[in-house]
């Protein structure tokens, strides 16, 4: 009984202190890594659009100019969140199409989540509006067509950057 | 000395025990990769050696595993999170692997056998010597996966690495058992 009964309180003492541990250096790198994220965000945005636009602005409305409509989006694939940004040109009426997708950062399986690499084919295919699901990331390749699928539906409904 | 080089060459994790062989193939395809792999699991291996060394007397033998698994776990959060801040393209290409550095039969064999036995001096050593050799198993696999690349495009898929790996794995075995 005693045995056991230390053999308890090591392995809960252990976990607590793994557990300070890592949420003590999660918040100290905490700046950093938003900061990193944000960098990439801005890479991934300029070469979706080709020119730099400043995506410190918190909002989901990236950008609007003229009628080019960018938009964050996310969803939950295989390996978790991702985020997505969606440029869209915005046409009256719900005539407002695809010029591109890129996705901002993802956790799905190396291998499987090729599709989702900037260049690919399949992100390509938005832009023509037919898009068909991935064999072998059926997962992956629905989440992001849910999350562009959303994106475009609410641009349309809210009439966002409509001139 | 004698103890690092036996961790590192005759005991070399990769290429005599074959372990720690599933980021060994996957993570090889480019030096960059195989570097950042290397340095995490040195860094996990080590600091969750001595850790574990310097607990020894406390924790429990019939839990010992369940512990050796969480500092393990601690450390490889470490890592990742370390690696996100300051290497985060890094981080963005390998991440997947260094979180499952946790599971490496390689790291656990080292505590189990050394680490939860032995001296600060002689864990640190060997843990040392285990991270130089699988460094160096990652790096030569890296390497040659990357120069041959251009010619030999097979060699950046997996089944490459499966192929190039049973090369280096068969030249290792020679060279340490002259006939």
């Amino acid at each position: 009984m005693r045995t056991a009964l230390r053999s308890v309180a090591v392995l809960v003492g252990l976990a607590v202190l793994g557990g300070a541990t890592v949420t003590w250096f999660a918040d100290a790198t905490k700046a950093r890594v938003r900061e990193n994220r944000h960098a990439a965000e801005t890479l991934v945005l300029r070469e979706l659009l080709g020119f730099e636009i400043d995506a410190a602005s918190g909002g989901d409305v990236l950008l609007c100019e003229r009628n080019l409509l960018v938009l964050r989006g996310d969803g939950r694939g295989y390996g978790g969140e991702f985020r997505l940004a969606v440029a869209l040109e915005v046409a009256e009426p719900a005539g407002t199409t695809v010029k591109g997708v890129r996705i901002v950062d993802h956790a799905e399986t190396p291998g499987f989540a090729d599709i989702l690499e900037a260049g690919s084919t399949w992100l390509d295919s938005f832009r023509h509006g037919e898009v068909d699901a991935v064999t072998g990331a059926t997962v992956t390749s629905q989440a992001v067509i849910a999350a562009v699928d959303r994106a475009l539906q609410r641009a349309v409904d809210e009439g966002l950057c409509v001139p | 000395m004698n103890r690092f080089v036996e961790a590192a060459v005759q005991r070399n994790p990769a290429w005599s025990q074959l372990l720690g062989l599933c980021p060994l193939l996957a993570v090889s395809n480019t030096v960059a990769n195989a570097v950042g792999l290397a340095a995490a699991s040195a860094l996990v291996l080590c600091g969750s050696a001595a850790s574990v060394c310097l607990l020894r007397k406390v924790i429990a033998a019939d839990v010992r595993l369940p512990c050796f698994v969480l500092v393990v776990a601690t450390f490889t959060t470490l890592a990742n999170l370390a690696m996100e801040a300051f290497a985060f393209e890094l981080h963005q290409r390998i991440a997947l692997f260094v979180q499952i550095i946790v599971t490496n039969c390689m790291i656990l064999a080292r505590i189990e056998q050394v680490a939860w036995k032995n001296g600060l001096t002689a864990t640190l050593i060997d843990a040392l010597g285990t991270s130089a050799g699988f460094a160096a198993a990652i790096l030569a696999l890296g390497a040659v996966r990357e120069l041959i690349a251009h010619g030999f495009p097979l060699a950046a898929q997996p089944a490459g690495a499966f192929i190039i790996a049973g090369l280096l794995l068969a030249a290792a075995t020679k060279i340490r058992q002259p006939t």
